[in-house]
């Protein structure tokens, strides 16, 4: 089912929690809604579920207006944040109250209750009640609720966020599995990138009630369309000065790390303030390849992670900058003190003017 | 309390080192309970099943049941009773839900006026209630005198003048029961059952009303237990053929020996049904326990169309109702000889007057036994909040559960328990305890008792022990941290516990009319015999001042705690 959202607009008082929101979900596709808490993501996802109506702006499935079409119609599925099964009902109760509601024969009920729990891995738990659970069973339930009914578009917000990081990896990878198992149309909403990144075909990236990029994972990582997707998404060092000059789709600043190299990315002028963006495995430290910028600097703070070293460098006035060395084996070790050459390619660093507006 | 267990087992050095000194402190108040609820409740079951020789005997039960004016009267009783929870949770629902789901014009004042009633002892309410819908009352004197009604009609007197009264005072402790769970629901719950088509009364009957289920029922099984063992408000209007009744005639009466040894029965029962309840409030309490973590509450709907006049009616009619009593107290209290008219003709400070200043024993001694009540309650109290939220020490939760008890446990049957438990010489000092005005403020403490002990324990679960600990950790003594840490952090919630307590010590009108001596006599000692003996104003003028007292109480504890009250009624306490 595609999911289309035109020039939405929901406000709460005087706050436009969506300021003229428009995107489009493509059949069987894994939509991530990212963005820092008080976005806008989950008012979306309740605007497309229906427990909200949009102020202004249209809610489509397929050809379909959904405005004002009550929830229980829209063939959604939708898994609370918090799971919000019933605590007074067993698992099988929970899965199976939509069923009843909607008048399924006993025999339906049982086979299709037993099908989704084979789905989400819970067999034999369904005479537990939600309180026996772990909180990874329990968002199980939660998804075999939602996924019973056979909706046309299954809805998440953010339902790993209560488990800690062992489960959530793992439950990661099976609603990732299931969803590409069942095709079906999911829209998921979170406000970690990495799960987004991981999860996701495309990402919607929100800010103040606005989409700022919608892009697959690679395209929001190495093409962030403005500083606050550059920022947000992975980790950026992000080197602050005025613009020399702009030409040929470069632009070169002048920071306290020196005057440095980067691609456009939105209008810049001479004489402004940008921000250059490099990522910290774009930066290099003993020279070499294709680097064509040097910043001077001195390590502050050096991390051995096993797969990689990070270090912390200064590179003039309030110039700190990060860099992650992927190949440990072949570099030696750098103590803290050590003044070293910072380089990377201007291909690879991203200018932005420095409100974030491109 | 297994975290506290838990917590005791990962540091055994510090939990033994604690153990011995607190069990010597403890002791004592392991003993006042020990001595003035066990005790008593042992003698009154015992006895209920002995004869005076000391053989066991079913006779007393028996003759009970199989007596036909009992029967009648224990039926009268389960109506009364039952009715008065029906009424409570049809109007006590309907207001928490009103109050909390939507919104309409004069919502927060309703929310406020809607507690109000809790402050009129039903003894009063049914007296006020009698003034002006009674036969001579304000009411139908109106519709003889200009409606040409022949007959007074009898809006009161029966069953259903009692039930009327009872409602009208029980009803708010449903309603703080049910806003409590109300407010504690997470929007969600109710959202994933829209989302499968279930909306509606139906979605009210599958998800939201078993959700609120364990504050409702908790709430409701109170009332029943309340209104079961109250005597006052029945014999206001005459009513005699209630088992509370039959219980208080035999035992003040004293007419035979059979006669008082059926009102032994009779408080046994109650006490009975008081263990019923802490039964159904125990297995409550584990289903408290699903209680999900709330993100977001249920957003606050405005009312629109005919519901939007519907409501602030509904508040209206059910408030004008239980300010009736009040119109009609004061109006008897500053009334001068009114009879036959509407209102009264002439006003004056007279009633007022002898209420306070020629006979003033009934106000002073209410408050020196409520006051000294409080004063035994806090040494007491606040000790055992303090065992049951912070203590690994044995027994917290025999602790526990007799403090729920004590929270059901009817002043009829506590006074009959006493009156058989106290009613010989004290060991050494050849007087019995009945004799000394001491149990007085004795029963009323224990009466009023677990509203503090369930206070300090919120306020202390409310303060994460680490803070104490962290005061620990740099040096501060036991004594200290809880001086510098824990009671400035909990005096607000344990003062308004025992203001709760003191309120309802002043209202206390069952234990203390059978336990008071000539000279000991309460306020509501004398408005019931002011009242039963026709001095109408001289006990308007009594229940006027109560409640003006008991407003100020409740007054105090709303700028204390923002009204936030619920769980004081319910059993989510000490659990």
């Amino acid at each position: 089912m595609e999911v289309r959202l035109d020039g939405v607009v929901k406000r709460f008082k005087n706050v436009h929690a969506m300021a003229g929101v428009s995107l489009t979900i493509t059949e069987g596709e894994f939509f991530t809604l990212l963005g820092p808490s008080g976005c806008g993501k989950t008012t979306t996802l309740r605007v497309i579920a229906g427990f909200y109506d949009p102020d202004e702006g249209a809610v489509l499935f397929g050809d379909t207006p959904m405005n004002g079409v009550p929830p229980a119609e829209r063939g959604i599925g939708i898994v609370f944040q918090n799971y919000a099964l019933w605590p007074h009902m067993t698992v099988a109760d929970n899965i199976a109250y939509g069923l009843r509601i909607q008048r399924v024969s006993t025999g339906e009920i049982e086979s299709r209750v037993q099908r989704v729990l084979h789905q989400v891995g819970l067999e034999g738990l369904e005479h537990r009640t939600p309180g026996q659970l772990s909180g990874g069973q329990q968002q199980r339930v939660a998804v075999a609720r939602a996924l019973v009914l056979n909706p046309r578009v299954l809805l998440l917000d953010e339902p790993l966020s209560n488990l800690d990081a062992k489960v959530r990896s793992r439950l990661r990878s099976e609603i990732r599995r299931l969803q590409q198992d069942l095709h079906i149309t999911t829209i998921y909403v979170t406000h970690d990138q990495e799960e987004a990144l991981v999860l996701s075909d495309r990402i919607a990236v929100m800010d103040h009630g606005r989409v700022l990029q919608i892009g697959t994972p690679i395209e929001l990582y190495e093409q962030p369309a403005s500083l606050f997707v550059a920022d947000f998404i992975g980790t950026n060092n992000l080197v602050p000065g005025t613009v020399a000059t702009v030409g040929d789709g470069m632009a070169v600043l002048e920071t306290p790390a020196g005057r440095l190299r980067g691609k456009v990315s939105g209008q810049l002028a001479a004489g402004r303030r940008a921000v250059v963006a490099i990522r910290p495995e774009n930066l290099v430290l003993d020279g070499g390849g294709d680097t064509d910028v040097t910043m001077k600097g001195r390590i502050v703070l050096s991390q051995y992670l096993g797969s990689l070293i990070r270090y912390e460098i200064e590179a003039g006035a309030g110039v700190a900058l990060r860099i992650d060395v992927s190949d440990p084996k072949s570099h030696r070790l750098l103590a803290p003190g050590h003044e070293v050459a910072v380089r990377f390619a201007s291909s690879a660093a991203q200018v932005f003017p420095e409100d974030g507006a491109s | 309390m297994t975290p506290p267990a838990v917590a005791a087992a990962a540091r055994p050095a510090i939990a033994r080192r604690v153990r011995a000194p607190a069990l010597v402190w403890a002791l004592p108040i392991y003993l006042f309970l020990a001595i003035f609820i066990l005790y008593p409740l042992y003698r009154l079951f015992l006895d209920a099943v002995t004869t005076d020789e000391g053989q066991l005997t079913f006779k007393f039960l028996a003759d009970f049941a199989t007596d036909s004016f009992y029967r009648r009267a224990l039926g009268n009783s389960l109506i009364v009773a039952g009715g008065t929870v029906v009424g409570c949770v049809i109007i006590g629902f309907l207001a928490a839900f009103l109050l909390v789901r939507y919104d309409f014009p004069g919502r927060g004042a309703f929310g406020y006026l809607t507690m109000l009633p809790i402050i009129m002892p039903p003894l009063v309410g049914i007296m006020g209630l009698v003034f002006i819908l009674g036969r001579a009352g304000t009411v139908n004197i109106i519709l003889m005198d200009y409606f040409g009604l022949a007959r007074p009609i009898n809006f009161i007197y029966g069953w259903h003048g009692v039930l009327l009264a009872m409602i009208l005072h029980y009803f708010p402790l449903i309603t703080l029961n049910v806003v409590d769970g109300l407010s504690k629901l997470d929007a969600s719950l109710e959202e994933a059952a829209e989302a499968v088509g279930s909306r509606g009364l139906r979605r009210l009957r599958d998800i939201t009303i078993p959700l609120v289920t364990p504050g409702f029922v908790s709430g409701a099984t109170l009332v029943f237990i309340l209104a079961f063992a109250d005597f006052a408000t029945p014999l206001v209007v005459g009513l005699q053929n209630l088992i509370a009744s039959q219980a208080y005639l035999n035992i003040v009466q004293f007419v035979d020996r059979r006669l008082f040894q059926m009102g032994i029965v009779i408080g046994a029962l109650m006490a009975g049904m008081a263990i019923v309840f802490l039964v159904v409030a125990r297995r409550l309490i584990s289903m408290r326990e699903y209680a999900v973590v709330s993100y977001r509450s249920v957003e606050r709907r405005p009312l629109t169309g005919i519901a939007r006049v519907l409501a602030p009616t509904f508040f209206v009619v059910v408030l004008t109702l239980a300010f009736l009593p009040y119109l009609g107290v004061t109006l008897a209290a500053f009334g001068r000889a009114w009879s036959l008219t509407p209102f009264p003709t002439r006003f004056s400070l007279e009633a007022l007057d002898a209420v306070l200043h020629l006979t003033p024993v009934f106000v002073i001694n209410t408050l020196r036994w409520s006051g000294l009540a409080v004063v035994i309650i806090l040494i007491v109290g606040v000790p055992l909040g303090w065992i049951l939220a912070r203590s690994t020490l044995p027994g917290r939760g025999m602790l526990d559960a007799i403090t729920t008890l004590v929270l059901a446990l009817p002043g009829t049957a506590i006074g009959i328990a006493y009156i058989r438990a106290f009613h010989q010489p004290l060991p050494f000092l050849e007087v019995m305890l009945t004799r000394i005005w001491i149990i007085m403020p004795l029963v009323l403490a224990i009466r009023r008792m677990p509203y503090t002990v369930r206070a300090t324990y919120a306020s202390l679960l409310g303060l994460h022990r680490s803070m104490e600990e962290s005061a620990a950790s740099v040096g501060a003594s036991g004594l200290r941290t809880f001086k510098d840490i824990t009671l400035p952090l909990i005096w607000r919630g344990v003062l308004a516990g025992a203001l709760f307590s003191l309120m309802f010590a002043l209202q206390e009108a069952a234990a203390t009319i059978l336990l008071f001596l000539p000279g000991w006599e309460t306020m509501t000692v004398g408005i019931f015999t002011y009242y039963t003996s026709g001095t109408i104003g001289q006990a308007a003028a009594l229940g006027f001042v109560l409640i003006l007292i008991c407003a100020g109480t409740l007054f105090a504890v709303y700028r204390l705690t923002g009204a936030r009250m619920g769980g004081l009624f319910g059993t989510g306490g000490g659990g």
